[in-house]
């Protein structure tokens, strides 16, 4: 089973998990940009983690043969924060870096009215720079978030093709279904969204326009769920076939709108500016 | 708006023309320039009328877009090559052919047709050449015009048509009918101004252009670096021409490695098309340096990147802030390209603070030589410990004093208690300095 995370925060995960997920068969994944547990209060802080998600994190996962992208944005949550929204002046920047494929995480937190302006703004962003869209529906008032999310994708005339809503659960997929936007789902340990449950929405909405992620982070969460939903899949009747389009196939097709994705590892430097992950050496 | 390349199918003289055409395709041109002869639409082939047929069906499959080249070398005469042209006795013969080309690229929907004056005969006088050429372009140009196909005439250096004053003067003679094929090699070889200057000049009259490489003087086709064409200004005159018509590659002298050749020359084009365009961008808006940059790697490809990005850095006037911004929010890719373009001391120290041998090496160069000689010798220190070689240390041997070669002769017997060695461009150089 090939298996390509379209959600994953390596950041906040430890080298270990990198080769659990190698061993997994996780040849691919993308980063999205979100807020770190602990509150930032600059824009400089953005944009080291930015140059991480650029530079450290892709060499990490080149020692495991891991193809690392990343997405780029003032994620919802710090769009409130005034002293971080100067960062939204530096993102062209970083839209035009040769491993970043879209714009995300953006949308709503708690839907203020700064969030309204930060998310539309950044889909302007994402038609300007080329690139796919990832939006974020919020934790709390899930299924208004959701179709207001739909509503501000399609007042900004991005082609819904080109954009993801994601951590989506039973009570929301429907919103999404028919709207031309693809859906994703992050698979968690206890909450959000179970392997089972996956399996269930992909019996009733069928596999077209479908993304699995662990969505994995600092919190409770495991990298190994997108594995485990293969799993399921299988033991539920899919095929072989139908697996690769969820795992693999899907979050090609979506990233690859961006025309970034390299998904050749076969140059991995044994260094990064000189730093490597052994210890003992450099 | 972006230019619509091609390929001359002359430089596939080894592939029969539906083959020619698959590869072509296949490799994302948009169309053809079809040279016909004795292999690829023979215009005497008694069934021509059915090839014309089949290949506009192939054509059409594949999308492309074509115009007819006439510049086959034996297909009249299989002794003399090109012969007989409009110069000949027997001009006539030259002229049927013409006439059928037209033929063939009207029923091929063709953008053009193309076609040259040929070398005067030594025993026919300038004044009674252009005579000649003037009546048999009237005659294939009105013939061209009945039948709504465009009629391209070729300057080729050597003939009696060879630069854009003499195609100038026979359109004075023939008429505006008379059309104009430039080859952007043929502006480098005798063009008395610049190739992107002669762009300019025929952008009005153009319906057809071929590309290739050339050296000054030369007539000889090269593949794209070969020569001495500096093609992202050229490519960005030709769109700004508002031409829309092919571009086709023009190797007839590659057919051996086509399909390699034909890859490599696409991505050459496309890549001095962006830059091109970057440039021209960065004219009237020089803050997009900052997006121009990081795109620039898969613009134009790895190998390309370092250049490109030092050309865009180098078209813009950056105060120090500018530059530090730059330097800052680049990965260390563009860092290293700013430290070789506007170098200033605070990044040199920046770089030289790293641990990557591309950026260590970038600062001892040309962009050390406003540093302290403190610092200085520090960084070449720390280069020979990361296993630099010193020949990428500029001005070494007039920089190089008895302090440095303290410090490295320091360095040595620390690995030789470590019981290891030093580089040997290191130790001839504390050799040198004790």
């Amino acid at each position: 089973m090939r298996i390509f995370d379209p959600h994953i925060h390596m950041t906040s995960r430890t080298t270990d998990d990198y080769e659990r997920m190698a061993a997994a068969g996780v040849r691919a994944l993308v980063e999205p940009a979100f807020w770190l547990g602990q509150p930032r209060t600059n824009p400089g802080s953005f944009t080291d983690y930015f140059d991480a998600l650029i530079g450290w994190e892709p060499f990490r996962a080149s020692q495991y043969g891991i193809a690392h992208h990343c997405t780029i944005a003032l994620n919802p949550k710090e769009a409130n924060d005034p002293r971080c929204r100067e960062v939204l002046a530096l993102l062209p920047r970083y839209l035009e870096k040769d491993r970043v494929v879209a714009v995300g995480e953006t949308g709503y937190d708690s839907m203020t009215p700064e969030e309204d302006e930060v998310f539309a703004a950044q889909l302007q962003l994402a038609r300007a720079h080329g690139l796919p869209a990832l939006v974020h529906t919020p934790h709390r008032d899930k299924v208004v978030g959701t179709r207001r999310s739909l509503d501000v994708v399609k007042e900004s005339g991005i082609d819904p093709g080109l954009v993801v809503l994601d951590h989506l659960n039973e009570p929301t997929v429907g919103e999404v279904a028919g709207s031309g936007c693809w859906m994703g789902f992050s698979i968690y340990p206890d909450t959000k969204m179970s392997p089972d449950r996956m399996v269930a929405i992909l019996r009733e909405y069928g596999l077209e326009r479908m993304l699995v992620n662990s969505a994995a982070d600092w919190g409770k969460s495991d990298p190994l769920l997108t594995l485990r939903t293969g799993e399921a899949m299988l033991a539920a009747g899919f095929s072989d076939d139908d697996v690769d389009r969820v795992l693999w196939r899907n979050p090609v097709e979506f990233y690859g709108q961006s025309g970034r994705l390299d998904l050749d590892e076969a140059d991995t430097e044994a260094t990064f500016a000189g730093n490597s992950i052994l210890r003992g050496g450099s | 708006m972006s230019l619509r390349f091609g390929y001359g199918t002359n430089g596939f003289a080894n592939h029969r023309l539906a083959d020619a055409l698959d590869v072509i395709a296949e490799l994302g041109y948009a169309g053809v320039a079809l040279t016909l002869d004795h292999a690829h639409l023979d215009p005497y082939a008694p069934d021509v009328k059915d090839q014309v047929a089949r290949t506009a069906r192939l054509l059409a499959e594949r999308e492309l877009g074509v115009v007819v080249e006439t510049g086959a070398r034996y297909l009249l005469d299989p002794r003399r090559k090109h012969a007989p042209t409009f110069l000949h006795d027997d001009a006539h013969r030259r002229v049927d052919f013409l006439k059928r080309a037209i033929d063939i690229a009207e029923g091929l929907n063709a953008e053009a047709v193309s076609f040259w004056a040929g070398v005067r005969p030594a025993h026919v006088s300038a004044e009674v050449a252009w005579q000649l050429l003037a009546e048999g372009c009237a005659e294939v140009v009105g013939y061209a015009a009945e039948r709504g196909v465009a009629a391209g005439f070729e300057p080729e250096p050597g003939m009696l048509v060879e630069t854009l004053a003499d195609w100038a003067r026979l359109r004075e003679l023939v008429g505006a009918d008379l059309k104009l094929t430039l080859d952007i090699g043929h502006c480098r070889a005798n063009e008395p101004t610049d190739v992107a200057e002669c762009v300019r000049i025929a952008g009005p009259h153009l319906v057809n252009v071929q590309i290739d490489d050339m050296r000054r003087g030369v007539h000889e086709h090269l593949e794209f670096g070969a020569g001495e064409i500096d093609f992202p200004p050229v490519l960005r005159a030709l769109a700004e021409t508002g031409y829309r018509g092919l571009v086709a590659v023009e190797l007839p002298r590659h057919s051996h490695a086509a399909p390699d050749v034909a890859a490599r020359s696409l991505t050459f084009l496309r890549a001095a098309q962006w830059l091109g365009e970057a440039l021209g961008q960065l004219a009237r808006d020089p803050a997009a340096i900052a997006t121009l940059l990081p795109a620039a790697r898969r613009r134009v490809g790895r190998a390309a990147a370092e250049d490109a990005r030092v050309r865009l850095l180098g078209a813009v006037e950056l105060t120090p802030d500018a530059a530090a911004e730059l330097y800052r929010y680049g990965d260390n890719d563009e860092k290293r390209a700013v430290l070789l373009a506007c170098p200033q001391p605070d990044l040199v120290r920046d770089a030289l603070r790293s641990n990557d041998t591309r950026l260590v090496a970038a600062a001892l160069g040309p962009a050390a030589r406003d540093l302290p000689d403190a610092e200085w010798r520090q960084g070449v220190l720390k280069s020979v410990f990361m296993g630099l070689p010193l020949s990428g240390v500029d001005g070494l041997a007039l920089r190089a004093d008895a302090e440095l070669g303290r410090m490295l002769a320091a360095l040595r017997r620390e690995r030789e208690a470590a019981g290891r060695t030093m580089p040997d461009d290191a130790v001839d150089l504390l050799e040198r300095l004790h």
